[in-house]
């Protein structure tokens, strides 16, 4: 076979929440933390290397995906993205979600791939991570000692960096029901489907007749992690979403972003098509509310 | 580096292994079962040569670490004919001369029986965004998607026989 073998490390399956937290406490940043594994083996198979790998295959109990019409949904660290794409109740309220889902990756790995794992990748092309971000959202990580929430909005701290302690487990996402006549999506650029995108966006908007009175947009592929477009959100809040406000917004989202040129696409590419992605994404929100 | 004690059950087998932990389910079953039918192709997830089916659904074994399939049902493309008979995804491949020089095939036909069992009568759109995720070098695709397609056929009339 090729050099593309996994690294050395003793693998550690707790069948438990407290069996995979004591052993967190124990080893801390010895441990790597393995769930569908879909970027954390390929790391490991490009050197990245711990003695401790800890594969949460046997954790009972956390593959759950709970809707509630007052609280919004909790989905549990180990539910899959096929999961999601099979939910009627995240088709429904949080089209972001699944839009995300149906293009994400090729069903073998939405079949093991996790959304919790795509949040605490911290990839800046996260599709999960650019969903939720503009739905907003707390993820809740355990110790031993106890649990704490960490907003969406200060999960990142920098590329593939997060706020996660070393002795913690993320164990659920919730995500808030979406406010009356909100709308949301997600749309995505890639060469090919089955590749990252080269710019992924997610919009969430609180409308008022054609008034939008609140608004969320994330951007991904454009930053060290993904971002908020704060001077857009601002623009549209307060704005009527017709022709002539959406093209006065895509100026304003382009000069917002600092992007890079990387194997995917260049900066100036992204400059280019950001402001018309976040335009197709609100008329997207738009189109399936009329419809 | 440790080793665990798992079960695979593959292809119907029970099989009580030790294997090392960083082994993926693929190497397993390459190496230590003999049972090469289940190809490497990228190691990476992207080609899906390596595709099995685990209690029902796709997965690349190339990303799966065997010790955490432990207890798991595991079905590869040579389990997948009946008393002496192949299934009617591997007889489409064969007459819709869907294989060329036949790499990524165990993995194409592991892939479409996962598709024909959860949706027994695919649109065209819906073949081709199912098979994503797995790389033909040779054929272009469309013998391919034919062959999901006649399957599909094939499988839906060999019911109403069974029923009828
Ligand atoms: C071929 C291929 C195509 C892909 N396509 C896409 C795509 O289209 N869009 C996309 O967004 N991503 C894509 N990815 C990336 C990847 O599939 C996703 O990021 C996925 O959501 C990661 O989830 P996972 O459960 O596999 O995470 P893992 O790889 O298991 O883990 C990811 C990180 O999170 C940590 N972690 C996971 N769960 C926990 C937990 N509960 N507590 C603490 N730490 C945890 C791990 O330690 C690791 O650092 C692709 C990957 C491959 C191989
Ligand atoms: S070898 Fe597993 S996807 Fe290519
Ligand atoms: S037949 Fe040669 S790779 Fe598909």
């Amino acid at each position: 076979m090729s050099s593309r073998i996994l690294t050395d490390f003793d693998l550690l399956v707790p069948e438990t929440v407290p069996e995979a937290l004591e052993m967190l406490n124990r080893l801390q940043d010895q441990v790597t933390v393995v769930s569908g594994g879909t970027d954390v083996l390929v790391a490991m198979k490009f050197g990245f290397d711990t003695p401790y790998g800890m594969s949460l295959a046997k954790l009972a109990g956390l593959n759950y995906l709970e809707f509630d019409p007052q609280q919004g949904l909790r989905v549990g660290a180990r539910t899959t993205i096929t999961q999601l794409l099979e939910s009627p109740e995240v088709k429904q309220y949080y089209p972001a979600i699944w839009e995300s889902a149906v293009n994400f990756a090729t069903p073998q790995i939405r079949n093991t791939a996790t959304l919790v794992g795509n949040l605490l990748r911290a990839s800046p092309a996260g599709d999960g991570s650019c969903a939720v971000y503009a739905l907003g959202g707390k993820l809740v990580f355990s110790n031993e000692a106890g649990e704490r929430e960490v907003d969406i909005d200060d999960l990142w701290v920098g590329y593939a960096t997060t706020a996660r302690n070393k002795d913690e487990l993320a164990t659920e996402l919730r995500i808030p029901i979406p406010a009356a006549n909100s709308i949301n999506a997600f749309k995505r650029m890639t060469r090919v489907n089955e590749d990252l995108a080269k710019l992924n966006v997610a919009v969430n908007l609180t409308m008022d007749g054609n008034v939008c009175t609140d608004a969320r947009v994330a951007m991904g592929c454009v930053a060290a992690t993904p971002v908020r477009l704060r001077q857009t959100e601002d623009l549209l809040k307060g704005a009527e979403i017709n022709e002539e406000s959406l093209k006065s917004l895509m100026a304003t989202v382009s000069a917002e972003i600092t992007p890079i040129d990387d194997q995917r696409s260049t900066a100036e590419y992204r400059k280019q098509v950001s402001g018309v992605m976040v335009k197709r994404a609100i008329e997207q929100a738009r189109d399936r509310v009329t419809a | 580096m440790n080793k665990l004690s798992v079960n695979l059950r593959v292809n119907g087998r029970g099989y009580d292994l030790e294997v090392a932990s960083n082994k993926t389910l693929l190497e397993v079953l390459r190496d230590q079962l003999n049972l090469p039918d289940t190809k490497y192709g990228c190691g990476t997830g992207e080609c899906g040569a390596c595709t099995v089916l685990i209690d029902g659904e796709v997965v690349n074994s190339c990303l799966t670490l065997a010790a955490a399939a432990d207890g798991r049902e595991i079905r590869t493309a040579v389990g997948l004919e009946k008393n002496g008979q192949l299934h009617p995804v591997q007889q489409a491949f064969i007459e819709e001369t869907a294989v060329q020089c036949g790499y990524c095939i165990p993995g194409m036909v592991v892939k479409s029986v996962g598709l024909l069992e959860k949706n027994p009568d695919p649109s065209e759109e819906e073949i081709r965004h199912w098979l994503e995720g797995n790389i033909c070098r040779c054929t272009g695709y469309e013998k391919i998607v034919d062959a999901v397609k006649s399957a599909s056929k094939k499988m839906a009339s060999a019911e109403v026989k069974a029923v009828g």
